[in-house]
């Protein structure tokens, strides 16, 4: 593994990954795949914490998909009600309205609908631009990889919220396709790093050695082999991710940079809220529940997944 | 064991302890707020500023630094509550056709000492006009013979300033040519562009005059100390020329941008007066409250159409205009009381009764959607797929929903565009890009005469972004800029007014209401902190009730 | 270790002028006249001045030398907004209230995030175990500007013990930077517990109680020091958050930092300041990763020799 420190937290400017700050972790040995997932699923489901909160960001997910769906209101479409802004909870709105009379409850789960793609589609983001130049580097390596590394190293300069700022400005209108750009653009950096650190890690094995030996093509053994390897670590990095882009797309909101409405995100609905909070309390508190909701599974989830799929992390989380 | 650690957690317990004890240390002084008629012994106003300012007068473009420099500097003269223009620095004016001469009182001093003259005033409308300043408002300028050429010259600069027709004849007269008769140059003279600057200063310093170490002024107050984006301290000048009236001793400006801090700061008695960042959602609170306090305003917001290329058809525009609940925006969105416009000419304006002798018939308080539909059938080509342009900020967006709404009930269809401020002004042109079918902005008066409202329309105005041109409106503007006399030249406005929002006007955009300014004032000053129509303050005015 | 930090030093040049590079680059992009703010349309007659004023009528690679030779000289130009002052003024006058801001801030995390830590890990799966990483996880989980919010509101209006907002001395500073120091404060406790669990596993450890130290000793000589090596290298990627994330608190607690003038520069178009204050950022994320490197090379001895 590489002793790089950097590689000990997520990205560099970032949110820092707050679970453990544990360093990537090893690559294990890919005897038998579908043994060492089956284990993992079993550790994982003793891990208590881990299977509420993973059970709660499935119920949330579904909720945001489907309610919407089969909600008796229609946001985008229903004519404005002022007669009934502001209501408090009851049998027709169980979370109350909001200014314009529109059914809290619909309009969370559309919210989280938004706040969840732009999360995982960040996230996904960095994973991909991370995964591709990592594992040119780290299969490449040689002077490819050494300017590879060098120029990553540059990239880490960039601060990343005042370069999400600046590409928003860019981009000028904030619909989720704009927001997964402007989140992942100055973020993906250390995603890079972790995979290439991974790939150089297995490609000293002895399998891959024995795949070269038989003559196999270097994609092959690149998508047969090293990613597979490396999956578990991505999708624990998904998790990771996952609460820095809320986050950051919460306070990107804040200063009117996020989601364009009529669209709205868990984020901005906050923002929305906050303005009338001495009057209608609840207008804030359910966006933001919602939030600190999704941002805490996340962390349990990736908590529980970590520990699953390596247990060695669990005495060695640092060094 | 578990009591052999207690010492790891009496640790946190003791941040937790230092966190209370250093935050009980806090709670002191409250200032007692009697409603009183007798003067305080404290004249000091604190105020709560809602952007960051701009102290050179030349420069400032916003309406708090406009606010902060028209009482820092002498106008020559001010606007009273009707708006007439009334002596300040001269003393009074002679108007002869083009030709005006400022008659100034002699005696005022600069913050330095120095003298105040008609010099100083001829150099600030001259420095306003330099390229080199290339100052914002420098149109405001371009009534003054010489002035555009001047603004606009590549060469020989020097020559064309000195033909600049703005001429100080000795020490107290200040004489003016104007391209053409301005009626409303006096009033427009107490606009911030127009007040004087220290030429020593200026030179001496270049852009840096206006640092609190550098800057000299001549207006009742002038600036103790000013932290930038934070704070402004402002003391009354004692050596100003009228300083015995001026009650107010102190002002401490304090900068607040996010709105629901700046009326929680209130709420805490850390700022008097709250003059520019209440958000809408707060008003229906606030409004129950005494310090609530609400000001009409010289302004019209409305929603432009691409007449041009996109709602083509008068009776569309129609329609659209005869869908929209004004009242019920006003009441549930904007929440300000603001009035419901009825025209492009917004209430207050001098001779406003003449010019709108009548109400559009397009645009009935709360809407007639009925009458709307039929129009919507009579329009040929109608655009029932169509594009709302607005701006980032609160109540924007909510008002475009409603708008959408509204629509709705007429058989279009829109989708809202929120750009940030701006982009959204370059974006909208003119001329109008194609994507645009209607948009929201809103006119605030520069100065108090209908012109500056009516010759937004005109064909290459800069500030026409819905495309509409007609000649017959740029010649009955011209013309009005010819007519001395107010009944006569409000005749030519009502016929403008007529061609906009009239039986068969052209409409080619929708008024949406006239603009108000709604103020968090403690009750010790409420009596005599008035904003006017054009937003402005006169803090001589000021005192501060025990 | 010398060479290494030379070398590393050498490097932050050609990664600066692609940071500029970039920035300026993207700056382009923007679309928006710095020189409109008001409904009222620029006249080409001064629009044209003020871009001849200020170079911006020079093809952009003209601009972007013009710049570089700036940043390298120490003069960032002047703001295209705020007329009065310069680049340089800017920066100076704010970005120490931002600095402050976020060290105080890192006070807060450090000193209430590592004893929360501390306690949490040796009271393992207690009820102060779950308290305590209950409120971490609430100050990580719950975004900022909801916790200024509400702390305004319930310590400074309700109990009328600070100021809402400002900073001009000791008061006003309490709240912001708690506010900003909750989500570090949440990572360090999380940081230190999980590293403590694990130190206190190791044999040195279990030698040492076998040997009859007393548990105390054991916890302040050999368990908490090799626990904050992790703590400590964490330190500069969140100084990095910190100084970008600092904005909101800014914003809320009407702090005149570098980070709210940031957002005002970029929705004034103000590109000299956007770019001064990227570069600026740019520097102390490279210098902080740097003193990172260099802290943890020696902290840990066996990774120096590793690196490349």
């Amino acid at each position: 593994m590489s002793a790089d420190p950097r590689e000990a937290y997520a990205s560099g400017t970032a949110l820092p990954d707050v679970v453990t700050g544990a360093a990537a972790p090893g690559a294990g040995a890919p005897l038998q795949q579908a043994n060492l997932w089956r284990d993992a699923w079993r550790r994982y489901l003793q891990n208590k914490g881990a299977v509420i909160a993973g059970g709660i960001f499935v119920a949330f997910v579904l909720f945001c998909v489907i309610w919407p769906i089969v909600s008796p209101y229609d946001i985008t479409n229903d004519p404005l009600n002022f007669s009934e802004a502001y209501e408090t909870p009851s049998l027709q709105h169980p979370l109350g309205t909001d200014k314009l009379g529109k059914d809290m409850l619909t309009k969370l789960a559309l919210g989280g609908r938004i706040s969840i793609a732009i999360g995982v589609g960040a996230t996904l983001m960095i994973l991909l631009i991370g995964v591709v130049y990592g594992s040119i580097a780290g299969f490449a390596g040689g002077v490819l990889d050494n300017i590879q590394m060098r120029l990553l190293d540059a990239l880490y300069g960039l601060p990343y919220l005042p370069f999400a700022i600046i590409v928003l400005a860019i981009i000028g209108e904030n619909n989720i396709w704009t927001m997964v750009i402007a989140l992942s653009i100055a973020s993906w950096f250390t995603a890079a790093r972790i995979v290439r650190g991974q790939i150089i890690t297995l490609k000293e094995n002895d399998y891959i050695r024995a795949a070269k030996a038989v003559g196999a093509r270097w994609y092959r053994i690149l998508t047969r082999h090293l990613l597979p390897n490396t999956l578990g670590v991505l999708i624990i990095a998904i998790f990771l991710e996952l609460p820095g882009v809320i986050l950051g797309e919460a306070f990107l909101s804040f200063i009117g940079l996020g989601i364009s409405p009529p669209d709205a995100s868990l984020g901005s609905m906050a923002q929305e809220g906050r303005e009338v909070y001495r009057v209608h309390p609840y207008v804030i508190a359910i966006p933001s529940i919602a939030i600190a909701m999704l941002v805490l599974c996340a962390n349990f989830i990736a908590d529980g997944m970590r520990d699953a799929l390596d247990p060695r992390t669990r005495e060695t989380k640092e060094h | 064991m578990l009591s052999r650690n207690r010492w790891l957690s009496a640790l946190l317990l003791s941040f937790v302890a230092v966190l209370l004890v250093v935050g009980c240390g806090g709670g002191d002084d409250e200032g007692e707020d009697g409603g009183g008629g007798e003067a305080a012994a404290d004249q000091t106003l604190k105020w709560g500023l809602g952007a960051e300012y701009v102290l050179d007068p030349g420069l400032a473009t916003d309406t708090t630094s406009a606010k902060l420099v028209l009482n820092i500097f002498d106008p020559l003269v001010k606007l009273d509550d009707e708006l007439n223009a009334v002596p300040s620095m001269a003393d009074s004016w002679d108007v002869n056709g083009k030709k005006v001469v400022y008659h100034l009182k002699t005696g005022a001093k600069w913050s330095n000492g120095d003298p105040v003259t008609a010099k100083d005033y001829e150099y600030a409308w001259k420095r306003a006009l330099s390229p080199e300043l290339a100052s914002d408002y420098s149109y405001q300028l371009y009534g003054i013979q010489g002035g555009v050429e001047y603004n606009e010259c590549e060469k020989n600069c020097a020559a064309l300033r000195d033909k600049v027709a703005v001429k100080a004849t000795d020490d107290k007269t200040l004489e003016v040519t104007l391209t053409s008769t301005q009626p409303w140059f006096i009033q427009q003279s107490a606009h911030s562009v127009f007040l004087p600057v220290p030429q020593k200063a200026v030179e001496q310093f270049g852009e840096r005059w206006t640092r609190p170490e550098n800057i000299v002024t001549n207006g009742p107050f002038k600036v103790e100390a000013a932290q930038p984006s934070a704070s402004i301290t402002l003391v009354k000048d004692a050596n100003w020329r009228d300083a015995a009236n001026v009650k107010l001793e102190r002002v401490e400006g304090r900068i607040i941008v996010d709105g629901t801090t700046a009326v929680q700061s209130f709420e805490a008695g850390e700022v008097d007066v709250l003059d520019e960042q209440l958000p809408a959602a707060e008003t229906p609170r606030l409004k129950e409250t005494p310090e609530y306090e609400l000001y009409p305003g010289l302004g019209t917001t409305y929603y432009g159409f691409n007449v041009k290329e996109n709602i083509t058809d008068v009776n569309q525009r129609r329609a659209m205009s005869l869908a929209v609940d004004r009242q019920s925006i006003i009441d549930n969105i904007t929440q300000a009381n603001e009035k419901p416009a009825d025209a492009f000419t917004p209430d207050g304006m001098p001779g406003r009764e003449d010019v709108v002798a009548e109400s559009s018939p397009w645009t009935p308080a709360a809407g007639d959607v009925e009458q709307a539909k039929e129009y919507m059938a009579k329009a040929k080509n109608a655009k029932k797929k169509i594009t709302i342009y607005t701006n980032e900020g609160a109540p924007n967006k909510e008002v475009a929903e409603a708008l959408q709404s509204m629509w709705k009930q007429i058989g279009i269809d829109s989708s809202i565009k929120i750009l940030e401020w701006q982009q959204f002004l370059e974006f909208l042109g003119p001329p109008p890009p194609k994507a645009v079918d209607i948009y929201r902005l809103g006119w605030v008066g520069d100065f108090v005469d209908d012109i500056n409202f009516l010759e937004l329309w005109t064909c290459d105005s800069g500030n026409n972004n819905t495309g509409y041109c007609d000649k017959e409106y740029d010649a009955l503007v011209a013309k009005a800029k010819q007519t001395p006399d107010n009944a006569e030249r409000y005749s030519i406005y009502k016929e403008l007014e007529e061609k906009l929002t009239g039986q068969e006007g052209a409409l080619p955009f929708i008024p949406l209401w006239y603009i108000t300014y709604p103020n968090l004032e403690r009750e010790s000053v409420k009596d005599t902190f008035k904003i006017n129509l054009l937003d402005q303050v006169d803090l001589t005015q000021v005192e501060i009730k025990g | 270790m010398t060479a290494f930090i030379i070398r590393r030093l050498l490097w932050t040049i050609p990664v600066l002028l692609l940071v500029i590079l970039l920035t300026f680059v993207l700056m382009r992009q923007i679309e928006g006249n710095p020189f409109r703010r008001t409904s009222r349309a620029v006249s080409p007659a001064v629009q044209q001045n003020l871009e001849r004023k200020f170079n911006l009528d020079e093809p952009w690679y003209v601009q972007y030398a013009l710049y570089v030779k700036g940043v390298f000289t120490f003069d960032l130009g002047p703001s295209l907004v705020t007329r009065d002052r310069t680049v340089n003024d800017i920066i100076k006058e704010h970005f120490p209230k931002s600095l402050e801001l976020g060290l105080l801030a890192f006070v807060w995390a450090i000193a209430l995030g590592i004893p929360m830590g501390v306690v949490a890990a040796l009271r393992q799966n207690t009820a102060y175990d779950y308290t305590l990483m209950f409120i971490s996880n609430v100050g990580y989980a719950v975004p900022s500007f909801l916790v200024a919010t509400l702390l305004i509101y319930y310590v400074s209006l309700k109990a009328g013990l600070l100021p809402t907002n400002g900073w001009e001395g000791w008061k006003y500073k309490i709240l912001p930077s708690f506010a900003l120091g909750l989500l570090p404060m949440a990572y360090f406790a999380r940081l230190v517990r999980g590293s403590m669990l694990e130190t206190l596993q190791q044999d040195y450890v279990r030698t040492a109680k076998a040997k009859g130290l007393r548990r105390r000793r054991i916890v302040m000589v050999h368990v908490l020091r090799n626990s904050l090596i992790p703590a400590v290298t964490a330190m500069a990627p969140l100084l990095g958050f910190i100084i970008t994330g600092t904005f909101v608190i800014e914003i809320i607690f009407s702090i005149p930092g570098i980070g709210r003038y940031f957002v005002t520069a970029i929705s004034s178009r103000d590109y000299s300041v956007v770019m001064g204050i990227t570069v600026l950022t740019s520097v102390i994320i490279i210098l902080a990763n740097l003193v990172v490197d260099i802290l943890y090379g020696i902290l840990d001895p066996r990774t120096r020799d590793a690196r490349t």
